[in-house]
């Protein structure tokens, strides 16, 4: 199938947006009740993008968590699992919490250096 | 007698030496009528008193000799003590420097290992930065500080984003894709009862979009590109702003 350069450079621009959709597990949950992941045409198109793993493609990417979604999507159990809504409740709550991590730890670490501070500002006076 | 000391000979010549001089006190004590007639002669008993005090005398010599030989031997053996001690620090050393060794050859392998692995695939440390910042500034990777519940910040593409993006606007044309949408206008009614399911999934979206994107509709079931995103993507919004294809 020959694309001209609009149409492959179209094609760059739908696939980076389907692939980083993929990331968001309410939309999986969508396609999974929808019944796509059971289309083999489907399934066989999430193979396929598989290429944006590769670091020249992947350098694109916003959101790169869609990378291990495609990795987790590649394996039919799941597929399956994602039907249902708890799955990829826990899955988005998960995400959440991973996101958070980092600014969770910086507000411990501010926390204790401003305890530090008080418990040092208030020894002299003592 | 040869297997006694040098000590127990001596001790023994003293003894016979006391029992003789006794013997010969006794003899010469006595008067000469109370003299018994198997009694020892006093020559004798002097002749035995002085062979011996000779006994003695060389023995006592051979004394001298061992212990001057002891010495020799104890000398010896604080030498060979030393040695031990030297031996034994050698040792320990050299087992801890086989350990240092090990370690170090171990811990260097294992940079070849990565200095390997990181040749074989090269990556400029500025571009590392670069997309460390794309994804760090936009909030995709770690949530922002300010971030509480409610806010409708995600870690992923939301129902917003995908909408204003490239493909839920379906501001792209793919001739294919068009000639299909044409000829299946029966899948819109079916596809258009779906977004009420939809709402069951907490995706808000106001229901003319349905219908304006139901323009860019396309048949599900045999093509395998676009045409299936545009399928679900026209329930949901894509932001094209929130895949950096401008960075390119």
């Amino acid at each position: 199938m020959s694309e001209g350069e609009d149409q492959q450079r179209i094609r760059f621009q739908v696939e980076l947006e389907f692939v980083q959709c993929l990331a968001n597990p309410n939309y999986l949950n969508f396609l999974a009740q929808r019944g796509f992941f059971k289309d083999p045409c489907f399934i066989n198109y999430l193979k396929y993008l598989m290429y944006w793993k590769d670091p020249k493609y992947s350098s694109f990417l916003k959101y790169p968590q869609c990378l291990h979604f495609l990795e987790l999507l590649q394996y039919e159990h799941f597929r399956k699992e994602l039907v249902n809504a708890r799955c990829s409740k826990y899955i988005d709550d998960q995400q959440l919490l991973h996101w958070q991590h980092y600014m969770r730890k910086r507000m411990d670490l501010l926390q204790a250096q401003a305890e530090k501070m008080q418990q040092s500002n208030t020894k002299p006076s003592t | 007698m040869a297997a006694n000391s040098t000590r127990q000979k001596l001790l023994c010549l003293i003894d016979d030496i006391e029992i003789v001089s006794k013997e010969l006190f006794e003899t010469m004590s006595t008067p000469k009528n109370q003299l018994r007639p198997d009694g020892a002669d006093t020559v004798m008993l002097m002749e035995l008193l002085v062979e011996k005090d000779k006994e003695i005398k060389s023995t006592l010599k051979i004394a001298e000799e061992q212990a001057e030989i002891q010495t020799v031997m104890d000398s010896l053996k604080t030498q060979v003590d030393k040695r031990d001690i030297e031996i034994k620090i050698l040792q320990k050393n050299l087992k801890e420097s086989e350990t240092i060794l090990s370690t170090a050859v171990y811990q260097a392998q294992q940079k070849l290992e990565s200095i390997n692995q990181a040749n074989t695939k090269k990556i400029s440390s500025e571009e590392l930065i670069k997309f460390a910042h794309r994804i760090s500034a936009s909030n995709a990777v770690a949530a922002p500080v300010t971030w509480a519940p409610g806010d409708p910040r995600r870690p992923y593409p939301t129902d917003l984003d995908m909408r204003q993006g490239f493909l839920g606007q379906g501001t792209y044309t793919d001739t294919l894709a068009v000639s299909r949408s044409n000829s299946q206008i029966s899948n819109v009614s079916e596809t258009n009862s779906t977004p009420v399911s939809s709402n069951s999934l907490s995706w808000q979206h106001p229901p003319e979009v349905s219908i304006t994107s139901s323009i860019s509709h396309h048949a599900i079931s045999d093509f395998k590109g676009h045409n299936k995103e545009n399928e679900e993507i026209e329930l949901m919004s894509s932001d094209s702003s929130s895949s950096s294809s401008s960075d390119e």
